[in-house]
């Protein structure tokens, strides 16, 4: 037995240290050691499944935009109440994990030193290069210049402060776009699971689109101001090693042109490959009602079989495994309500604006009229009293009568009293609190569609006859008619900037076709979280500096008042009311209860809160004796350097 | 005359039986009501003259019958009455004239009552050896100033024949033979044995038992006389830990000893874990290595919590360098050495002990009914700007549930869904004081210790087992522990030289608790709204899923059994005078198997069906094992050349531990009654199949190293040791593995200089002493901190593939291969005093200790690394302290023995050096001390909107907005105490710390214990009282303030309620002088902001004063319970936690205020015992 051995040789090994030096040498028994590690495909499987997403979560949906609004508003639009943080903010965990992992895996690769099948290694391989530039474009967006590190660093401050250096963000988006490429060449047209649970090289290009995209039109509209480098009042340019910058392409412009070639050249490929889901306009009501799959892409267990969906993610509660969707869909939206300028937005029927004349619109004194003749994804998504939304394991469940505004947390709460279905499953124990396992849509191609037909137009300024056709898919499937040359006509841009931000960029309007390409992008894209994004790109903010925007709901002070107990709906009386005055608006302000509000004025912005602050403890750590004019790090545009106050 | 004698056939069977033992009752009976007088009485008042030659003894008793009035009887089958004697006396007691009588007979006499003389034959060992004599020795006990000692007990040795004497001192003691032994002992006198020839008086003087003095201690690798200690080293005696009714020792020894602090962890009081021990405050800052005593039972590493409290003979703690540093690398701070009880020569004797016990829970908070929760909650909601939280409709269902209004059930159905109701946060309208839902009452405990101690010419054994069953305070699902303990101590005497012995110990643990009371419990438990019913409104268990409260009755169960098996084989050689060699062999196994089993669970709906509300269900199992190995041989040689005394000592040690664990859960359990992973299917709710989930793993360390002493003394008079040890681990690479630990002390004990002489009498230990030593710390919180070592996970993806939990992995952490010990280095000077006939005895240390290259965070460095940088020795601190030991004995001319004892000890520590580049207040600052709370000055509360203005128009440059928003009547105004017209924090940095300053210190500070005993007439007692002197604690979180960061992180107290409020209408009253401001809901969870913000107003003053034990104890006299063949019997009372008094807020204890989340722990409790022990 091992301890006999081990005392003897104990006993006797003291006697002589070197010996006792044998005994003392204990290497990790169990633990895998970095050099045994990432030399299989299935150690390269372990790894970069370990990359993918939150483990839990809802569809939040597009809170803090014009288009939806949770329980409490965003201190971002309150000026002075976004502070520049202490500490905190940007982070390099995961990038260290992946520049691990590629520092790794490639050489070895290169050398054939990893087994197993070939496509699958190249495939995991391609993942790690989409999570990185999936971190890179998270960073991008929140702080624009951003540095490049695609190593493992030192630990040595010298070496990590000059690594802390910002990149010009042209350089920041071009380098994402590089390692999508890579993806894109090393990954599967079809993910290894063959269920879209992983990324594919369809989900690369299409994100690929989405990058492009993104950094094409901020570079156009933010054009000539600090956001931009070279731009007039550019914070780089206090730094010296920027003082030689110039856009890879010879200029901005060039550098616009380049993404959106790139945007459409990416987009194309996915939507010639992939179909939309059809629908057939039927909202499910019945068990012998037949299924619209355009209803149960966004709500099925299992999402594998919808062509449109790229990519999602399964759930299992007995696995722990599992979300409060159903709970969400049920109610409220979690309190994350549509605003009136969303529901606004759809058109009719027959393409026409609500507005236009003849457009049949009912008005919006009930729920019910709202969705009467309306874009189908209106009708099929806006909750409305009376509608089924349970079916299956339990006798029939009809959505409660009115939209509860005055329940205050968020599994009741109507913040705006609109809520939408998009993602209602009719299994009844998918309303299990935080039990649900309906799966989650991570990418659905028609963003593709989306994305090429808004790239064409800002690029091309026109567009061309691919455009068309995916635009006249889009609506066909909405059930909305094909000509959107109608809709762009009867366009009242002055009427849209009600309800839509995006009729603005830097201040001003934009074309209507621009508009309805935006309003279509809206509409499809309701409560899928890109919305926040879209605003930024376009610059949709600058009109809220001078004049503020009141976030509105449903129209509670017309004929809906009378849904609700009228010594229930308080106001004007102090801390307590429950909803806002008749006198500041017929439609509910969610925000615009109480003067506590921050935001009881509306919602106003500064310039500033484009990009996020950095915080202040990473200029003092890269700089020498707390002076931070030595640090490499230069703060965003509009905001101090100094902790706890706002942008000035 | 005729001569009336009975006849007494005693040795006969039967009905005879009886009449003995109704003599033996009666005795006892007489005994207790005349303890002091029976015995001597004729003695001294009859007085009689008698000449008899050569007359049979029944004529002799004839005679005496006729002078005294007394009457003789015997069995004529025992006693030969026709014996010849001659007696000539005059004036003599009868005692006296039979002792003369019965010269070289076996014959023994007694006084009954009723003038009764027995007369016996006394054992026939005695009867044969013809030289024997029978006879009554009297005498009297003083104490060495002459004083008469009432109470002493005296006994014959290795019998149950015994008295005690009485008020003057005096005793008599029949049938007593030549050759035996008295035995004379008294509570705080040193026993004295007495052998008895042929005298008839035996007078004697006892000495006072020299507490400390000629005391003997346990110190690394041997003993040493506490007369002679040159380190810092103090005990703690078996008697302070009887009958204290604790699960553990870890809770007995708490105050007991000066520098040994003990420290609830965030289990508090659930008997999941144990509190954990420290010695001489902070040793490391805990950022890459641990730094505990090193706990030795019998020479061993031992977990102190699984020993039978009774078990212990004595407890050494070895504070400073000198004494420690032995142990080298594994005891740098502090040692623990707990010495079992072992045999002694002679009778067996058995002992048994039991208590019974009774637990309370302590510091329940006391929650507000719903109703006035929800006012709370509206008011912080409305302060943050949202309205009422609690509606209108449901504030209405709630008043009149408490209100008992018919019809009104806990809770509606769901609006959104008539088949199920509705949720119990959103719309319940119960009216529950969840700590009293969850936790109970009180629970019962008990405790058996059985032993039995002896020893002969070639063997002392001492051997026992325990059971102690002590029940939680959970009652929802409830919770429990029981431990067994067998201990066994054998020695055995091969011949004069060579002695082996043997030490096993077997120790089980059986804990159990609900399987979903993990950690998050306390948490959940304590901010769930008392308007969450437990039960829907048809009786079903309610489904509050995030909580998990409803569902710890019935989700299943999580059980722990850990074992602990340990020999020890000990031989110790003397072949020659002086010279010992010692070698010792220890080998312990530890089992530990847990299994989790969760069960799926159902809740109902409104028609009473059921769903599943919790579709976990799986069984978990974990097994770890755990072998250490550790031996040391050493020789100690010990010799005197005059008056110089010399003792050398060396020897070797190594240690080594391996650990082998594996787990493994499989899904889908198909019966419910014991479950096992057999009875599962492996598949999840739904039926499909789930991939069980499997891990193992193995672990080890191993220590080796070399160690040395020399002692010297002259006389006493002076002292000297000095200690080596050279040590190497296994945890760091083999260039930096070993380290070289010396130590040096010396003593020179004033009281035995010439000079001295004169004082002596009144201060008999006079001595000063320093030490100075090196230590070493190997205990890296890593087993291997210089490998890097990959992250992988099974099965643990929170991403699912083809239905299936993948397995993970994730990039290594950087590591330092430089890694090496952190080097300790203490200081310590003392003195230790004894004086007034040893009375009064002082202890002080003042000690200082560094820790050097202790492993700490890496430098702070940019945030693009991307890792956490690897730790490494770059980290120092300096603690420092004193100790101070008082006690006081006395005991009074009327048997009164008191003891007064009082300790006192403090330590704090300075940072020497840390990575803190931007010197940021919240981390550790170089030149400040540890513990620290940097805050702001409190103004007061605004009572009016005027008075918050005018406050911020003096705050021109910004006003509070740094820390909030609309600032108005019952906020908080801050004090500017930078001068820059603005409330901030500025960068949070040494250099710009803006309105904060270090408003208090959380450390411990002048942590005392006083313990005050009695004994008088066999009556113990004994308080103890236990206490911080000085700490300051913040608590940001909402067990402090109610409102957290929103409305699910909230809880109501009654406390809670005194915030503002400046509407005289408002339910719960008009409050401008309130204790806090008004509520608010901040999204931040710990720290608090806004009126929250650290400051000098709700800063507690976490000092306190606790009674840690009190026990009352009678021990019943020893001739009555001598006469029931019982050595000693004492019962006793005793308590646990009885009173505290404190100024922290009354939501906490101030014990485990910082523990848990936010404070929120498992309660602590209050025991109320009744006990026995007695030995035979």
């Amino acid at each position: 037995m091992k301890l006999h051995i081990i005392s003897l040789y104990t006993v006797l090994g003291l006697l002589f240290s070197s010996c006792a030096d044998d005994f003392l040498d204990r290497a990790p028994i169990s633990e895998i050691t970095p050099a045994n590690y990432l030399t299989d495909e299935t150690h390269l499987s372990a790894y970069t499944i370990a990359c993918y997403g939150p483990t839990n979560g809802w569809n939040i949906g597009d809170p803090d935009t014009d288009s939806q609004a949770a329980i409490g508003y965003s201190h971002m639009f309150a000026p002075g109440e976004w502070k520049v943080p202490a500490s905190g903010g940007w982070s390099f965990s995961s990038l260290y994990n992946y520049n691990y992992f590629l520092e790794t895996v490639v050489p070895r690769y290169h050398r054939g030193q990893i087994t197993g099948n070939e496509s699958n290694i190249k495939h995991y391989l391609g993942e790690m290069y989409f999570f990185r530039a999936m971190f890179y474009f998270d960073n991008l967006k929140t702080y624009g210049d951003f540095p490049i590190i695609t190593k493992v660093l030192a630990d040595d401050r010298e070496v990590l402060t000059d690594a802390s250096k910002r990149h010009p963000r042209t350089e920041v988006a071009r380098f994402i776009l590089s390692d999508l490429d890579s993806a894109i060449n090393l990954m599967k047209t079809v993910s290894p699971d063959g269920r879209k649970n992983r990324l594919s090289r369809l989900v690369a290009l299409q994100f690929k689109s989405r990058v492009a995209l993104y950094e094409g039109t901020f570079l156009k509209y933010f054009n000539g101001t600090a956001f931009v480098p070279n731009g007039p009042g550019w914070p780089g340019k206090t730094k010296n090693y920027h003082s030689g910058f110039n856009f890879q392409s010879g200029s901005i412009s060039g550098e616009i042109a380049f993404f959106l070639d790139e945007a459409m050249e990416a987009a194309k490929e996915v939507a010639d490959q992939v179909g939309l889901v059809e629908n057939n306009q039927i909202m499910k009501q019945t068990l012998s009602d037949p299924s619209n799959p355009y209803n149960e892409m966004f709500s099925s267990e299992d999402m594998s079989g919808f062509e449109e969906v790229l990519m999602w993610k399964d759930f299992d509660s007995s696995l722990g495994i599992s979300t409060y969707a159903g709970k969400s869909f049920y109610g409220g939206n979690f309190g994350v309500g549509l605003t009136r300028g969303m529901v606004e937005s759809f058109m009719m029927k027959n393409g026409l604006p609500i507005y236009a004349e003849g457009s049949g619109y009912q008005g919006d004194d009930s729920l019910q009229s709202i969705p009467v003749n309306r874009d189908n994804r209106l009708a099929l998504f806006l909750k409305v009293p009376g509608q089924v939304k349970a079916l299956y394991n339990t006798p029939v469940v009809v959505y409660e009568g009115v939209p509860d505004i005055l329940a205050n947390h968020e599994h009741q709460k109507y913040t705006t009293g609109y809520a939408h279905r998009k993602g209602l499953n009719l299994d009844n124990n998918q309303n299990n609190d935080g039990r649900s396992t309906q799966g989650e849509i991570s990418f659905r191609a028609v963003e593709a569609y989306l994305n090429y037909i808004e790239a064409c137009y800002e690029r091309h300024g026109s567009l061309d006859d691919k455009a068309v056709d995916y635009w006249r898919k889009i609506r066909r499937r909405a059930g909305v008619d094909e000509d959107f040359q109608k809709t762009i006509h009867a366009t009242d841009l002055a009427r849209e900037a009600i309800g839509d931000w995006a009729v603005y960029s830097a201040g001003n309007f934009v074309d209507p076709v621009l508009f309805n390409i935006r309003r279509e992008r809206r509409c499809e894209l309701m409560g899928e979280g890109l919305r926040a994004m879209d605003l930024r790109r376009w610059r949709s903010m600058d009109q809220l500096i001078s004049v503020p925007y009141h976030i509105e709901g449903f129209k509670l002070w017309g004929p809906m008042q009378h849904w609700y107990d009228p010594g229930q709906l308080t106001y004007n009386v102090g801390s307590s009311s429950s909803v806002s005055a008749p006198e500041r608006s017929k439609y509910l302000l969610p925000y615009e209860k109480t003067m506590e509000s921050l935001v009881y004025d509306g919602y106003r912005w500064h310039m500033a809160h484009y990009l996020s602050p950095i915080a202040i403890s990473h200029f003092l750590i890269t700089s020498e004796g707390n002076d931070i004019e030595s640090s490499p790090l230069y703060q965003n545009p509009g905001w101090p350097a100094e902790a706890g106050i706002g942008p000035s | 005359m005729k001569i009336n004698r009975i006849k007494l056939p005693c040795r006969d069977a039967g009905q005879l039986k009886k009449i003995c033992l109704v003599m033996k009752l009666t005795w006892l009976l007489i005994l207790t009501i005349c303890l002091h007088s029976t015995a001597s009485v004729w003695s001294q008042t009859n007085q009689i003259a008698l000449k008899k030659n050569n007359a049979s003894l029944e004529d002799v008793f004839n005679a005496i019958e006729d002078q005294s009035g007394y009457r003789f009887f015997y069995n004529n089958d025992e006693v030969d009455v026709s014996h010849k004697v001659t007696i000539d006396v005059s004036d003599q007691s009868i005692g006296e004239i039979l002792n003369q009588a019965f010269k070289g007979l076996p014959y023994t006499f007694r006084e009954l009552e009723n003038k009764l003389i027995l007369i016996e034959r006394v054992s026939v060992l005695a009867g044969v050896d013809g030289t024997q004599q029978s006879r009554t020795i009297t005498g009297k006990v003083t104490d060495t100033s002459g004083a008469p000692l009432p109470g002493v007990t005296v006994v014959l040795k290795n019998t149950t024949q015994g008295t005690i004497t009485d008020i003057n001192g005096k005793y008599s003691i029949g049938n007593v033979t030549s050759g035996v032994k008295l035995v004379f002992s008294f509570v705080g006198m040193r026993s004295l044995e007495v052998s008895v020839d042929d005298q008839v008086i035996v007078d004697v003087s006892l000495e006072e038992e020299t507490i400390g003095i000629q005391e003997v201690v346990a110190v690394g690798y041997g003993t040493q006389r506490k007369v002679n200690l040159t380190g810092a080293v103090s005990t703690i005696s078996a008697d302070a830990l009887e009958s204290r009714p604790v699960a553990n020792v870890t809770q007995a020894i708490q105050g007991l000893s000066t520098g040994v602090e003990v420290v609830q962890t965030s289990y508090g009081g659930s008997l999941e874990g144990v509190a954990s021990i420290n010695v001489r405050g902070l040793n490391t800052i805990g950022e890459g290595s641990t730094g505990g005593p090193l706990i030795l039972i019998d020479g061993a590493e031992g977990n102190i919590n699984y020993l039978n409290p009774s078990d212990i003979e004595s407890i050494s703690v070895l504070k400073d360098a000198a004494a420690s540093s032995i142990y080298g690398s594994r005891a740098p701070f502090g040692v623990i050495l707990i010495t079992t009880k072992k045999g002694t020569k002679g009778k067996p004797v058995i002992t048994y002990s039991h208590n019974s016990r009774i637990n309370k829970p302590m510091n329940f908070p006391e929650t507000a009914d719903s109703y006035r929760w929800a006012l709370f909650i509206n008011d912080a909601s409305n302060n943050s700007g949202s309205p009422d939280f609690v509606g209108p409709e449901r504030l209405q269902r709630i008043k009149d549930y408490i209100a008992g209004k018919p019809g009104v059930t806990n809770l509606p159905v769901d609006p959104g869904n008539p088949t199920r109701w509705a949720a119990g946060s959103v719309e319940g309208n119960d009216n529950l004081d969840w700590w009293k839902v969850v936790f109970k009452e009180r629970a019962l405990s008990q405790e058996h210790t059985l032993g039995l101690r002896g020893g002969g010419e070639n063997v002392n054994y001492y051997i026992s087992g325990g059971f102690l069953d002590q029940g939680g305070l959970l009652n929802l699902g409830g919770d429990g522990l029981k431990r067994y303990n067998v201990t066994a101590n054998l020695e055995t005497f091969i011949n004069k030289w060579a002695t082996f012995s043997y030490n096993g110990k077997f120790s089980r643990e059986d804990y159990d608790r609900p399987s979903h009371f993990e950690d998050r419990f306390m948490q959940y438990m304590s901010r769930i709204q008392p308007a969450n019913p437990l039960y829907d409104p048809n009786g079903n268990l309610y489904d509050v899923t995030t909580d998990r409260l409803s569902i710890i009755d019935v989700g299943g169960r999580y059980t722990r059994i850990i074992d602990h098996t340990s020999n020890q084989f000990g031989l110790r050689l003397e072949p020659v005078k002086g010279l010992q060699i010692n070698g010792r062999f220890f080998y312990r196994l530890s089992d530990r198997f847990a299994r989790t089993v969760k069960m799926k669970t159902y809740a109902h709906d409104v028609n009473g069906n059921p769903y599943v509300a919790e579709s976990e269900n799986f069984v978990s199992e974990y097994i770890e094992r755990n072998d250490f190995i550790s031996q040391d041989y050493y020789a100690e040689y010990d010799k005197a050349f005059g008056l110089h005394h010399f003792r050398v000592m060396a020897g070797l040690q190594s240690e080594e531990n391996l650990f082998r664990k594996a787990s493994a859960t499989r899904h889908g359990l198909i019966i419910t009654k014991n479950p096992t992973i057999n009875v599962t299917t492996g598949t999840n709710s739904s039926g499909d199949p789930v991939a069980p989930s499997v891990s193992g793993a193995e672990d080890e360390w191993a220590t080796a190293g070399y160690f040395g002493r020399f002692n010297y003394d002259y006389m006493g008079r002076y002292l000297l040791e000095a200690n080596f040890r050279y040590d190497g681990t296994s945890r760091f690479r083999s260039d930096r593995r070993w380290g070289f630990f010396p130590s040096m002390s010396a003593g020179w004990n004033i009281a035995r200089e010439r000079f001295w002489e004169s004082w002596s009498h009144h201060v008999s230990l006079l001595k000063i002493r320093a030490s100075y030593g090196v230590l070493g710390n190997q205990n890296t919180s890593a087993l291997y901190p210089t490998y890097a070592t990959m992250s992988v996970g099974m099965n643990n993806g929170g991403w699912l593939l083809n239905g299936d939990r993948p397995n993970t992995a994730y990039s290594p952490t950087l590591v330092s291969s430089a890694l090496t010990w952190e080097t300790i280095k203490a200081w310590n000077i003392g003195t230790d005093v004894a004086a007034f006939q040893n009375r009064l005895h002082l202890t002080f240390d003042y000690f200082t200790r560094y820790t050097h290259n202790m492993v700490g965070p890496a430098p702070e460095l940019p945030n693009v690394l991307g890792a956490s940088v690897p730790r490494t020795n770059n980290t120092d601190l300096k603690t420092y302290g004193f100790e101070l030991e008082l006690n006081w004995t006395e005991r009074l001319a009327n048997g009164f023995r008191y003891g007064v004892k009082f300790l006192l000890s403090d330590a704090q520590t300075i940072i020497q050096k840390y990575p803190n580049h931007t010197r940021n207040i919240y981390s550790y600052l170089e030149g400040h001390k540890t513990g620290n709370i940097w805050g702001y000055e409190t103004i007061g509360i605004a009572k009016t909107q005027e008075e918050m203005n005018a406050h911020l128009a003096g705050l021109s440059n910004g006003g509070q907005s740094a820390l909030g928003s609309n600032w108005s009547a019952g906020d908080i105004m801050f004090k500017d105490l930078n001068g820059d017209k603005r409330i901030d924090g500025g960068t949070g940095t040494l250099d710009d710390s803006g309105d904060l300053r270090v408003i208090g210190n959380s450390t411990p500070r002048f942590q005392f214990g006083l313990d005050l005993n009695a004994q008088w007439k066999g009556f113990d007692f004994r308080s103890f009282f236990q206490g911080v002197l000085k700490r300051e604690y913040y608590n940001g979180g909402y067990n402090f303030w109610g409102a957290g960061p929103n409305v699910w992180w909230a809880t109501a107290y009654i406390p809670h309620l005194d915030y503002y409020r400046d509407d005289p209408n408002h339910p719960l009253g008009l409050n401008l002088d309130s204790y806090y401001p008004r509520p608010y809901f901040n999204g931040d969870y710990w720290s608090g902001s806004r009126n929250k913000a650290t400051q000098t107003r709700y800063l507690q003053n976490a000092a306190y004063i606790r009674l840690k034990s009190l026990t009352l104890g009678y021990t019943i006299p020893s001739p009555i319970t001598a006469k029931i063949k019982v050595d000693r019997i004492r019962v006793y009372l005793s308590g646990e936690n009885l009173w505290t008094y404190t100024k922290i807020s009354e939501l906490f204890d101030p014990e485990v205020l910082d523990k848990g989340f936010t404070g929120s722990v498992y309660p602590l409790s209050k025991v109320y015992a009744i006990g026995i022990n007695v030995s035979l």
